[in-house]
């Protein structure tokens, strides 16, 4: 069980939380012409590291607020966690 | 015509479990609490209103984790960044928030309908918490609170008193059978009084 650092609650077990994928995906820039391919990539596409990885985890049974967290995917070890507005 | 409260059917009154020769402060009671206004106050992101200026009566708002102001009828949650859950005996508290909270710059919700209201009072308060909740209950102080799981259940842990420990517990309605079900089983051991 990882215990997970909320930038707003403060550390709560994992149960209370939702993982929500790579957080370095970025959408395609609204009202430009996208490729199929370029969509493709952005919805399908992730990096799968072993090491470090930038995520997203929803605090869903507590605030409600998404994060970031920076967790090591063959030790879970978590590094950092951070507001969607400020760096990791 | 009274609403129907959500364990009206469910929460049974009387002695339960390990309950024999105890009694007073020793013995751990269970209640539904009834008659409560609860209101979601949100405030909008675009909004550029100083949550710490706004009073609710005599509360202010509670800008961090876990805080929670009170006075006798009312207690104003810390909810999430920018949300709080107004919990009051008092009818009227919500054009008392609709006073102080304009609806360019807050949503407020009367969400009393929606939540089951557990009290759970006595020395081992904690302990029966302590079976389903991931929080340290030990660190959690009076007058704080935390959206937490129960058992995989959605709560807000409300630490009302601890003398003797006082914690209400919200849980949406829908699950609040499943919920006091819980509850009631992790007190048998220890026993409890369904007040």
């Amino acid at each position: 069980m990882l215990e997970i650092k909320c930038p707003y609650c403060g550390s709560r077990s994992q149960n209370e939380f939702s993982y929500g994928g790579d957080s370095n995906a970025k959408r395609p820039e609204l009202g430009k012409e996208v490729s199929d391919k370029d969509w493709d990539n952005f919805i399908y596409l992730r990096k799968n590291p072993r090491g470090k990885h930038s995520e997203l985890w929803h605090h869903v049974a507590g605030c409600r607020q998404w994060f970031k967290v920076l967790r090591d995917t063959s030790t879970h070890e978590i590094f950092k966690t951070a507001k969607l507005t400020d760096e990791l | 015509m009274t609403a129907m409260t959500s364990l009206q059917y469910i929460h049974k009154k009387g002695r339960f479990g390990d309950s024999n020769k105890k009694g007073g402060k020793n013995l751990l009671q269970i209640s539904e609490v009834k008659n409560l206004a609860i209101i979601q106050l949100v405030q909008y992101k675009k909004s550029k209103i100083e949550p710490g200026t706004i009073k609710i009566g005599d509360l202010d708002l509670p800008l961090k984790s876990p805080k929670v102001t009170t006075d006798k009828e009312t207690r104003i949650l810390w909810n999430a960044p920018r949300t709080w859950l107004v919990i009051s005996s008092k009818k009227n508290i919500i054009s008392t928030i609709k006073d102080k909270c304009d609806d360019k710059n807050f949503a407020v919700t009367d969400i009393s309908h929606s939540r089951a209201v557990i009290q759970i009072k006595g020395i081992q308060a904690k302990e029966v918490l302590k079976k389903g909740c991931p929080i340290n209950i030990n660190e959690i102080q009076v007058n704080s609170c935390a959206g937490t799981v129960f058992n995989g259940i959605t709560v807000m842990v409300d630490f009302v008193n601890n003398n003797p420990d006082t914690f209400n517990l919200l849980a949406l309605r829908s699950f609040g059978e499943t919920f006091y079900h819980h509850i009631t089983d992790s007190a048998l051991e220890f026993g409890y009084f369904g007040v």
